[in-house]
């Protein structure tokens, strides 16, 4: 059989917050592009970025949506909250300030998705923890421990160099699959932040019977 | 000798035969064998009668024999006769025969060369018939092709018909151009009628199915049926029409699902449960028109994938233009209600920002849009509302509230709470760039009725409490004023106003120290360009000028002891400490010209030095608390008392 309409089976919507600066743009670019963009300007209100991945053999499509994170655009920015699957929540391990918005990101996320929304956290910025002259402000574990409390999943980060990028974006969708699979998620429901694009056979319109002819 | 020889060669011939007889052997000689053989058959007495006779006996017995002889062969060739008479009966035939054959070669000659004619013309018949089958097979649609174009099903292969069509189309052109026009024309003429008919009914197939593009199977065969119906510009927009028509109905109702049911469970919950909160409504709602868009455009794309890529973006635009027209109406109607019901100019404010933030990047996605004009309109709508709601509270409040000025000439508690409106609106996070023009009308629809309110209460009080009790209300402007952008202008104004309010109050100052300082005459006459000695001049004399450095010596030790009393009002301490500078250079000016004038020898002061023993230097320091600067003189200088 040729492929679908669509080359996946699912759409998954992700939300990236946290505080200005902190390179949720790049972590979104190296992700999508696999560059690190060096000068990358202050988001205007959100952004938007697609990647097709592969989860357990499915084609999954991550529908990214960066948000500023700029105080001035957190009325806009709120409002994108809505019905994500999965919302990365980032922080910059070299400025300890971001790390301790943390809580009031996570209540934001808390109040404005579901349930079943799986939260990331990423502490970005890694490759500056090098062994001479470290500018780590976060220690991992403190992090780490954080995340636990929380039961928010956890990697360190680089946007510059990929570090762990992949792995973040990849681990959160295999985590909404999950959901999916248990049942937790359901598919049926407007604004759960999937949609599932399954072939249709045997809809009321099908003008041919005979598979083979296409 | 002879003789000899004879007879001796006669002897030895006889000799010879002799030899011969001698050798020779009966039983050797089969002929002479055969022949006693045969003799003793009839032979057989040897008398001498026999003997006699043999010989008539042998010539008779050859006669017998030869006569049998005759007799045998008389038969023989009496068969031979026959056999001859057979051959040339035969001969005769055949000779018939071959007359006949001859005349029948000639007979079927022709026959043969008609046979080998046919034979080739039905070579070439047969050749022509391939030729034609080929020429059909390339010219004409099969039986099934033809079928396919006509039933009412759309399939994989009835675009390999229409492809056929349209490759016959094509070839024509080869064909009209090696000389056989007509046939050409003519193909041409009714594969254009098989196009269109394909095509028509491609139409009308797309324009019933084209809503499930999300199938598969459909999706696979609305691709190519688009691609197809590129070529007929009209259909093309007909189907997409159609498509828009139902995805647009789609996503009318995924809106208001959202708006009114939310997410599974209720959460997240419809957006309308947040209606009392203007900002975030009208944010959420906008959020998820922002976020349905790229939907619409990847299954519009997909419907258009195998469309020539040229040109297509104007129609992938009109077609998202066209898709999201829906949802217009339902949000405009909340929009409106909105707009009409927000009741505080800060929500309402927000309000616009988030619509400008909107507006731009709706006009960046799907440009033109009717979408966009309801942004237009209702940011416009939003902008009238809200100027006319600020304006409505200003107006209101400035009629109310803002009283005669407090006895301690603070600004009136209206202008306070106007201010603490403006800063309000001031502070609405801008999501937008481009906000000055609003900025500017915003303060000077809340500064200006505020500044015409104040001038005219503050019109009953005295010169000084009206510019002290003005100087306070600027101070306030200026200092909410300064925390925001693009406020430099209206800054500037204050200034400019604060200043002449600080000239006139500084004068006041001035006049008041002179006064009490017992200054004014002493003044008046150093003015006067007398030539007499100063000395001499009544008013002048040492004595009167005693009681003057008496006091000035008292106003040294305490300077804030001749301060007006609403100078002390001021709740800037920079307007307080500038009037008080300036108003003290003026005296630290008198002072040092009197100096100068008691000093000089032509004025004929016996003691000058014991008369002013302060420095005008010194006097300087104690009044301003600086040294005198030695250049620049008279800086600011004397002003008109």
């Amino acid at each position: 059989m040729s492929a679908g309409p669509y080359n996946y089976e699912y759409i998954f919507k992700y939300i990236i917050i946290g505080d200005m600066g902190v390179g949720k743009s790049c972590l979104l670019h190296q992700f999508t592009d696999k560059k690190f963009m060096a000068d990358c300007p202050h988001t205007i209100g959100v952004e938007f970025g697609t990647r097709i991945i592969d989860v357990a053999g499915q084609k999954v499509k991550l529908q990214i949506w960066d948000t500023a994170g700029q105080e001035r655009f957190r009325a806009v920015t709120r409002s994108y909250y809505r019905g994500a699957a999965g919302a990365l929540m980032v922080y910059d391990i070299t400025r300890r300030s971001t790390y301790n918005h943390l809580s009031s990101w996570l209540t934001d996320t808390r109040t404005l998705t579901n349930p079943s929304t799986v939260i990331f956290l990423i502490g970005n910025k890694c490759d500056l923890d090098s062994a001479d002259g470290s500018q780590r402000d976060v220690t991992y574990e403190e992090a780490k421990q954080f995340a636990d409390e929380n039961g928010l999943m956890f990697v360190e980060a680089s946007a510059k160099t990929g570090d762990n990028v992949e792995e973040a974006f990849l681990e959160t969708a295999k985590k909404i699959y999950q959901s999916i699979q248990d049942g937790r998620l359901d598919l049926n429901a407007a604004e759960s932040g999937v949609q599932h694009k399954p072939p249709q056979l045997g809809s009321d319109f099908t003008p041919n019977k005979d598979p083979c002819s296409c | 000798m002879t003789g000899i020889t004879d007879s001796e060669s006669d002897a030895s011939s006889v000799s010879k035969r002799l030899n011969k007889i001698l050798e020779t052997r009966v039983e050797n000689d089969t002929n002479t064998l055969e022949g006693l053989k045969e003799l003793s058959v009839f032979f057989k007495e040897n008398t001498l009668q026999s003997r006699r006779n043999l010989r008539s006996k042998i010539e008779k017995r050859s006669l017998e024999i030869n006569a049998d002889f005759l007799s045998a062969f008389q038969v023989v060739k009496e068969k031979l006769d026959s056999v001859y008479n057979d051959v040339k009966a035969m001969n005769e035939s055949v000779q018939i025969m071959t007359t006949q054959l001859h005349s029948t070669k000639t007979h079927t000659h022709r026959l043969i060369e008609q046979t080998l004619k046919l034979q080739s013309d039905a070579k070439k018949i047969s050749m022509q018939q391939q030729v034609a089958e080929a020429f059909i097979g390339q010219f004409q649609l099969s039986p099934e092709q033809l079928a396919l174009l006509t039933d009412s099903n759309i399939s994989q292969s009835f675009f390999e018909a229409l492809d056929k069509v349209h490759s016959i189309h094509e070839r024509c052109r080869t064909l009209m151009q090696s000389g056989l026009r007509t046939v050409a024309l003519d193909i041409m003429e009714q594969m254009s009628r098989y196009q269109e008919a394909g095509l028509d009914k491609l139409y009308r197939w797309a324009q019933f199915h084209c809503k499930g593009i999300e199938s598969i199977e459909m999706s696979n065969l609305l691709t190519r049926a688009m691609a197809r119906l590129q070529e007929r510009p009209v259909l093309f927009k007909y189907v997409v029409h159609e498509y828009c028509i139902s995805r647009r109905a789609v996503m009318v109702q995924m809106f208001i699902d959202a708006l009114t049911s939310g997410g599974p469970g209720g959460t997240p919950k419809p957006i309308e449960a947040h209606s009392t909160d203007s900002k975030r409504y009208v944010g959420d709602m906008l959020a998820w028109l922002h976020q349905a868009i790229p939907n619409e455009r990847e299954n519009i794309l997909l419907l258009l994938r195998d469309c020539s890529k040229e040109e297509l973006s104007k129609d992938i635009d009109e077609a998202l233009s066209n898709i999201t027209e829906g949802v217009c109406n339902p949000l405009q109607v909340r929009l409106e209600t909105v707009i009409q019901q927000e009741t505080s100019p800060s929500n309402l404010y927000s309000v616009i920002s988030l619509l400008k933030f909107y507006h731009n990047i709706i006009s960046s996605v799907i440009p033109g849009s009717v979408l966009e004009s309801v942004f237009i309109e209702q940011t416009s709508a939003c902008r009238k509302q809200f100027f006319s709601l600020l304006e409505d509270i200003v107006a209101k409040m400035l009629q109310d509230r803002v009283e005669a000025p407090p006895s301690n000439l603070t600004p009136a508690p209206g202008v306070l709470h106007l201010l603490a409106l403006l800063r309000q609106v001031l502070s609405v996070a801008s999501v937008t760039e481009n906000r000055q023009v609003d900025i500017v009308k915003i303060v000077a629809s809340v500064i200006d009725p505020l500044l015409q309110a104040v001038s005219l209460s503050a019109a009953r009080l005295t010169t000084t409490d009206m510019a002290v009790y003005l100087l306070n209300c600027f101070h306030q402007m200026a200092s909410t004023l300064a925390l925001y952008e693009f406020t430099d202008q209206r800054l500037e104004r204050l200034q400019a106003q604060s200043d002449a309010q600080i000239d006139t109050l500084t004068s006041e100052q001035a006049s008041s120290l002179v006064a009490n300082l017992n200054l004014g005459p002493i003044y008046t006459i150093l003015q006067d360009s007398s030539d007499a000695p100063l000395s001499q001049i009544p008013g002048m004399e040492p004595e009167c000028l005693d009681s003057f450095f008496g006091k000035l010596e008292h106003f040294l030790m305490m300077p804030d002891m001749l301060l007006l009393p609403q100078i002390n009002y001021l709740q800037s301490s920079n307007h307080r400490l500038e009037i008080q500078r300036r108003a003290n250079e003026v005296i630290s000016a008198i002072y040092r010209q009197l100096y100068q004038r008691i000093h000089d020898p032509k004025n004929m002061y016996s003691n000058p030095s014991h008369l002013m023993p302060r420095s005008p230097e010194q006097v300087h320091e104690l009044l301003l608390g600086l040294k005198e600067p030695k250049k620049n003189e008279n800086t600011s200088g004397i002003i008109s008392l």
